[in-house]
């Protein structure tokens, strides 16, 4: 018998949209003119292993509803996980009260459903995952662990290995008569392996993707080997002295960097002027190689929705296209404000309000192998690890502590650590000189290697 | 011994009390170790979130949110077991112990804790009002509307300002398998104002906040909206003329308060017992090694006033306390939760901290700060011909495991000659953990701990914290920046 029990019942989406429903009707008989009600149910269990055995398990069922009002043309918000009558009641009656402190403004409002395409089948959810034993996520962990332990002798420990299931759905219902349900699930699995270096020091190396689907998710070896020599490669690392060079981005570095400049393309940084790319609608902001693309709708993605926190449909955004800055993304209140509409871009859980977000993110791949890329480059950095803190959002500089390697004629000459990598977003597009071919979608942003003509690493080396 | 007090009005988290009487918590614990665990742990936490935000002259953001539920941990040896429950349904309790309970595999256990013992510890300071109680929507509403007048009047060139107010009520009931029972209710109210520069094609931003688990009139009295609002201000308008820094490593001066989120990234989390139990830290062997440069003395202490790290009892129900983690330049102390305690046979410093009920306790800092030293603040800059003077810090990370940390420098200014000379915008310091704070070679006198902002990540979960320092100089940090 499984020592932890797994409900295999998908959650019932009718009885998440009778609860939104019935919130939607309490807000207007509260006095509020639009409502919206979102409800959220998930269910997740995470196995951890750690020196060989079984560290944590760990079982969550959560549910939540978030209600979003407009009175007099002001907005108020409130979540909870009460869903008791009479929570429910005193919360719609003070979600009324908080909006009349709110400022009205026109381009409040709720979207009315849209006629659309029937969304097909978008891959989002996917029975085995829900099926998976739990003893069977016990053993995948203890796999993967054990895998990236056996990789190299100075491999003797790990920082732990996981393997997590997740399983949801969530109802969305406004005062226009919009009504949307969908389910999803997901699978995770990840472990970071410490290898020995020396002096008592230790590298890691991390490796995890997420998938939609169980029979997706890479084979747990090639993951966990793939953690191991990422450590194990980096042994032995050491600073470089300041040099403006070519540098190699790896796609978990090229990823990032896309995570970041999509805030440029928020439409509430636009319309505040914030964004670093306020100006540059319609300019060629890129190299020709760079097109940028937001999907909503890739089947099987992992941050695929069919519809966005508002219940609009999501699409295929193409953010920049062959090196024009070709739109931005908007959720209803700043699509009125641009006078653009929403561009289905609305991203929200039940205890936040709707803010303008991405779905699947990623550059659009070139026809070169790594392995070519990285022979052009003569003398320069291949960075593939980063810190968490380095980018300004409003201007677009780069600044981060770097790991990876030095690279000399063409091949990675020896492991690097102590660097910071600083260049600015816009220049960097610019010098956009080499897309990869890997495009692999582990997260819900991805990117294929890049090679950037030229940035700043400074070394660690003093003098 | 003792049962837990009835409800009575003035108890804190008396409602949580109500709803987990000492017959529930027992009967929870016991089903938790059904199984064998010789550990068990019931945490039922009740919390009102609010916020408020004016943005482009407009309050666009009033907000309320509610999280309440149960959390039940079993622990069989290094094995933790977790599960919880929205609400507080008995029976849905129930089936949350059922479920943690299975992480043991052994026989039966005589699981029910005979009796509880209530908590007793003194609170390290008291609150007569509290901001998120005392303060009601209009008032909160005034303070956003005085820091965004404030900051707009400030300089012309600020195009955009964001002010917001958020504040939490937290109540928990913790009760264990060794008859412990705590009960607490924890206030917090931040500020936070971004201003945003336009000039000559230039944009920047500055960031100040104010707040921590203070009196409603604290914000008129240590740090109103108007100073919190300038300080935004001066910060976004000074970085328009501000240069990119010199790439390479040279002397660094770092400023007092916030800037001690060096301490903490570059050398406490590596002092965290779950890491030095795991033998994942470097610094699980150092124990009596000289780790910082003599001279440096490196304090967690749960119990600064008025500070968001700091309460009575952590999340496990330990009261909080001061622990030295270095002294004079020597590792003297780790930082323990009740699990890494335990299994190491160390004693618990009130660091068992979680997000929520929906997350299992780890080991976290809650005011990690550098004491004083005997210089003052000016003679280390004095003393520096060529480097930089960082006057605030942004966000910093690091990975224990390896040591690699970096922070983003929100304002700094370039030191010549002993005197500051411009500002600088973009710098980042980076370097390995291992080495950093022996790298101190001065310490001022000028102690600030910074309690009204910081959040401290791992694992997912995100907990409140301080940290703090005087001014101190580095003899060389790598710093990143597109200037060589």
């Amino acid at each position: 018998m499984s020592p932890f029990s797994a409900g295999v019942q998908p959650v019932a989406e009718a009885a998440l949209e009778a609860v939104a429903a019935e919130a939607v009707e309490r807000a207007r008989a509260a006095g509020a003119e639009e409502a919206e009600a979102i409800v959220e149910s998930t269910r997740s269990f995470t196995a951890r292993a750690l020196n060989r055995q079984v560290e944590t398990l760990k079982q969550s069922v959560t549910h939540g509803l978030g209600l979003r009002v407009i009175v007099n043309g002001a907005v108020g918000f409130v979540s909870t996980n009460d869903f008791r009558s009479a929570a429910l009641e005193d919360l719609t009656r003070r979600v009324v009260i908080l909006a009349r402190f709110a400022t009205p403004d026109p381009a409040n409002g709720l979207p009315a459903p849209e006629r659309e395409d029937p969304p097909g089948d978008l891959r989002l959810f996917d029975p085995a995952v829900l099926e998976l034993p739990p003893d069977r996520k016990i053993d995948m962990a203890l796999t993967l662990e054990r895998v990236a332990l056996g990789y190299d002798p100075r491999i003797r420990r790990t920082e732990g290995a996981a393997v997590s299931s997740h399983d949801g759905a969530v109802a969305l219902v406004n005062s226009h008569g919009l009504a949307r349900t969908w389910s999803g699930t997901a699978v995770s699995a990840h472990v970071v392996a410490l290898a020995d270096d020396r002096e008592g020091k230790q590298q890691t190396g991390y490796y995890g993707v997420s998938r939609r689907w169980l029979g997706e998710l890479p084979p747990l070896e090639e993951l966990a080997r793939e953690a191991a020599r990422r450590a194990v490669q980096r042994i032995g690392a050491r600073p470089v002295p300041a040099a403006r060079v070519p540098v190699v981005m790896h796609p978990d570095i090229g990823a990032a960097w896309l995570s970041d400049l999509h805030g440029a393309f928020s439409g509430a940084g636009v319309v505040k002027q914030a964004s670093w790319l306020t100006d540059k609608l319609g300019q060629t902001i890129a190299a020709p190689s760079v097109t940028l693309v937001d999907d909503g709708r890739m089947p099987g993605g992992i941050a695929t929705e069919p519809y966005d926190g508002e219940g609009i449909p999501t699409r295929r955004n193409v953010l920049i296209d062959r090196g024009r800055c070709a739109m931005f993304e908007f959720d209803a209140y700043y699509g009125r404000r641009m006078g653009t509409g929403s561009t289905g871009s609305a991203q929200r859980s039940y205890a936040s309000v709707p803010g303008v977000g991405h779905n699947n993110l990623y550059l659009e791949p070139g026809t070169e192998t790594p392995e070519a890329i990285l022979a052009r480059v003569d003398r320069g950095f291949y960075m593939d690890d980063q810190g968490s803190f380095g980018f300004n959002s409003v201007t677009g500089d780069y600044s981060y502590q770097a790991q990876g390697h030095w690279i000399e004629r063409g091949e990675k000459a020896f492991p690097v650590e102590g660097v910071t990598v600083a260049s600015n977003s816009l220049e960097m597009l610019r010098q956009v000189v080499a897309v990869g071919n890997d495009l692999r979608f582990e997260h819900a942003v991805a990117c294929p290697t890049l090679l950037i003509a030229e940035m700043t690493v400074s070394g660690g080396v003093e003098g | 011994m003792a049962n837990p007090p009835q409800s009575t009005v003035s108890d804190p988290a008396s409602e949580l009390a109500a709803l987990l009487p000492f017959e529930l918590l027992a009967e929870l614990i016991a089903l938790a170790r059904t199984h064998g665990a010789e550990f068990a742990e019931v945490y039922g936490e009740h919390t009102v979130h609010a916020g408020f935000s004016l943005e482009e002259n407009r309050l666009k953001r009033c907000e309320r949110s509610i999280l309440r539920g149960v959390g039940v941990r079993a622990v069989s040896g290094e094995q933790t077991g977790y599960a919880y429950a929205d609400g507080f349904e008995p029976e849905d309790l129930r089936e949350a112990a059922r479920v943690a309970a299975r992480i043991a595999r052994a026989g039966a256990a005589d699981g029910r804790p005979k009796s509880f013992k209530v908590v007793d510890a003194p609170a390290p300071f008291q609150l007569s009002e509290p901001a998120p109680a005392a303060l009601d929507e209009s008032r909160k509403i005034a303070l956003l509307q005085r820091a965004n007048d404030a900051a707009r009047s400030h300089d012309p060139r600020v195009h955009e300002v964001s002010a917001a107010l958020s504040d939490s009520t937290k109540q928990f009931v913790v009760a264990n398998s060794d008859g412990l029972w705590a009960a607490d209710r924890q206030y917090l109210a931040r500020l936070t104002v971004v201003a945003l520069a336009l000039a000559d094609g230039e944009r920047q931003q500055g960031f100040a906040a104010g707040g921590g688990a203070v009196e409603a009139s604290y914000f008129e009295r240590d740090r109103s909206p108007e100073t919190i609002a300038r300080e935004a201000a001066e910060t976004a308008v000074l970085l328009l003329a501000a240069r990119e820094p010199e790439a390479g490593a040279y002397p660094v001066v770092v400023a007092s308060g916030w800037g001690g989120v060096m301490v903490h990234e570059c050398f406490g989390h590596s002092m965290e017992g779950d890491t030095i139990r795991k033998r994942t830290s470097i610094r699980a062997t150092q124990r009596g090694q000289q780790v910082a440069a003599r001279g440096v003395t490196i304090v967690d202490s749960g119990v600064v006033p008025f500070s968001r790290g700091s309460f009575r009892v952590d999340d496990e129900g330990t009261p909080a306390q001061r622990t030295v983690l270095v002294e004079d330049g020597l590792l003297v102390g780790y930082l323990w939760d009740l699990l890494n305690a335990r299994l190491t046979g160390e004693r618990p410093t009130g660091n068992g901290r979680r997000s929520s009920y929906r997350d299992y306790p780890l080991c976290r800092m809650t005011n990690t700060y550098i004491e004083a030293g005997p210089q003052a603040p000016e003679d280390l800059i004095a003393s520096v011909k060529r480097g930089l003077y960082c006057k605030n810090l942004g966000g910093g990370s690091v990975n224990p495991a390896d040591g690699n940390f970096s922070f983003q420098v929100t304002e700094a200014h370039q030191i010549e000659n002993g005197k500051l000379t411009y500002p600088v915008r973009n710098a980042t310091l980076t370097g390995n953990g291992n080495d950093a704070m022996l790298k101190i070679d001065a310490v001022a006198s000028d102690l600030e701990i910074d309690g009204t902002t910081g959040s401290c990540g791992k694992d997912g979960q995100w907990k409140p914290v301080g940290v703090g320092q005087p001014t101190v100089r580095f003899t060389a940090i790598t710093v990143g920046g597109t200037r060589t």
